[in-house]
């Protein structure tokens, strides 16, 4: 019977020794609040903070085609991308914005971007069975936008009237996000 | 009347059974909360599979909501615990869980694995003599086996905050966490019921990356966590004087909102009840224990708040070294 006992010793040694050497899984062991964000040159074209974005265009949930670019010259302060996937986190995100951020910017636009559904017909289902009717929703089928981003579930992206992202990364608290909307030109 | 050979033996056989790996996922990643070693034993190993099934969530206002459809969300964790016996009241042990994620979400499909948060614990057996009785005859004769304990969440699997590509693909929360845990148990045969009562307090942490992503720095911590587990057992024992015990249970879960650079972050708040049934098979001396868990979060309205609801059906063996 300590044969097996010996087993699961040395299985539990393996696996601590086994971490040393995952580099990047183990950060959380001893997190690092050093800004790692890379360099960006202003006003080259990418999707960095203080890059200019690249043109897009996607169906919104009611089958209309909206790009970037004719969204800011209608024109608008701002757009913000919401990518969403209809989880408890999204939820509490974006009914957080839509309470507490988007009422204070009237002349921006908000979006949800859907990237899990895979079709309009799904992504409006979806839409409506989660009670956000009232915010568009932008079809990201193929995930071309959410790639283009870098994104993932909860990256909220602004993208100013002059097309210089302002702001990619997780929604949290709403802070950053009002901060950075306050801050448009 | 004195009690017989044979039922001072059982009583002392059961009273040393191992308890329950009180364990339970939350977004990504699963992580036990302890495993207790029997009186009188030196050492203990478990291997459990949890097999958690994903079938939509509560949203913030505790509004069930359903997953799109073609979504299949599952989760299997295999795991490692060893638990020691330091001294006659003390105890230590560790739990290791490896994470497989198989999720087809909507339009999404996805499979990652890798190590989960491990715990590691220390506890505290408030008692020297046998907790289990046959018959009331004394006052001592109610009073439960208590167990004061601490367990350490460690951060060894694969959160937001590492060099991910997306949400699919944690397997834990990235956090340190400490709970403070109090287990009383009471076996007056056939009947068995316990409490456990857990409070839990996440650090802070420097996050300065979201998905593999760098962002601007800033601190962030999530809400203290509480879990109580009550449950209510009956063991029917068998010619050869192996038993088999049913229990049923009814979980509470939640945590406080986080903080974020300090301030209130309210998106990390959550909820959750749950039920659960477990069918346990003993051999006469209890160094081999086999166990079926099943666990079900109801998918109503009001049963829980920002958070997915899931059924997790686990399979389990101890092995129990005198």
């Amino acid at each position: 019977m300590y044969s097996v006992k010996s087993l699961l010793m040395s299985g539990i040694l393996l696996v601590s020794l086994g971490l040393s050497g995952c580099g990047g899984i183990t950060d959380d062991l001893a997190p690092s609040g050093e800004d790692k964000r890379p360099d960006v040159e202003v006003g080259s074209i990418g999707t960095q903070v203080g890059q200019q974005s690249p043109d897009w265009s996607l169906f919104d949930t009611l089958g209309t085609s909206r790009g970037l670019y004719a969204e800011l010259d209608i024109p608008r302060d701002g757009v913000v991308l919401y990518f969403n996937m209809w989880c408890p986190i999204c939820d509490s995100h974006a009914s957080h914005m839509r309470v507490n951020v988007i009422p204070n910017f009237p002349e921006v636009s908000f979006f949800l971007v859907d990237y899990v559904t895979g079709s309009i017909t799904a992504s409006r289902d979806a839409q409506l069975a989660n009670g956000y009717g009232d915010i568009e929703t932008l079809v990201d089928a193929v995930q071309e936008v959410f790639d283009l981003y870098g994104a993932s579930m909860g990256t909220t992206v602004v993208i100013g009237n002059d097309r210089i992202v302002r702001m990619n990364e997780d929604y949290k608290d709403g802070v950053k996000l009002t901060e950075t909307l306050q801050a448009l030109p | 009347m004195k009690l017989s050979r044979t039922k001072m033996a059982l009583i002392g056989v059961i009273c040393f059974s191992p308890q329950s790996l009180w364990a339970a996922s939350c977004c990504g990643g699963g992580s036990a909360t302890s495993l207790v070693l029997p009186k009188f034993s030196t050492s203990m190993i478990n291997i459990a599979l949890d097999i958690e099934s994903y079938n939509g969530y509560w949203d913030g206002n505790g509004d069930y909501k359903e997953d799109p459809p073609g979504s299949d969300l599952n989760q299997y964790r295999l795991n490692f615990g060893y638990a020691h016996r330091l001294s006659s009241r003390w105890q230590a042990a560790i739990v290791a869980p490896y994470v497989w994620n198989s999720n087809q979400y909507a339009g999404l499909t996805s499979k990652t694995n890798g190590l989960g948060d491990m715990t590691l614990g220390l506890t505290y057996e408030a008692f020297d003599g046998i907790k289990c009785v046959w018959k009331v005859r004394d006052w001592k004769d109610l009073v439960p086996a208590a167990y004061f304990g601490m367990a350490l969440t460690v951060p060894t699997g694969i959160s937001p905050y590492d060099d991910v590509v997306n949400s699919f693909d944690i397997t834990g929360r990235g956090f340190y966490r400490l709970d403070a845990n109090m287990l009383l148990d009471k076996t007056i045969y056939p009947w068995n019921a316990s409490l456990l009562l857990s409070y839990g307090k996440y650090l802070e942490r420097d996050v300065n990356r979201e998905y593999g992503k760098y962002v601007e720095p800033y601190k962030k911590e999530l809400g203290d966590r509480m879990l109580g587990t009550a449950s209510f057992g009956y063991t029917h024992f068998l010619d050869n004087m192996d038993t088999t015990t049913f229990t049923f249970t009814y979980s509470h879960l939640e945590e406080d909102a986080g903080s974020i650079d300090g301030r209130p972050d309210y998106s990390s708040e959550m909820e959750k009840n749950s039920i659960g049934a477990i069918a346990a098979y003993s051999t006469m001396n209890r160094d081999w224990v086999y166990k079926l868990t099943y666990i079900h979060a109801i998918p109503d309205s009001g049963q829980g708040q920002n958070f997915p609801v899931t059924d997790i059906l686990t399979l389990g063996v101890s092995h129990v070294f005198r």
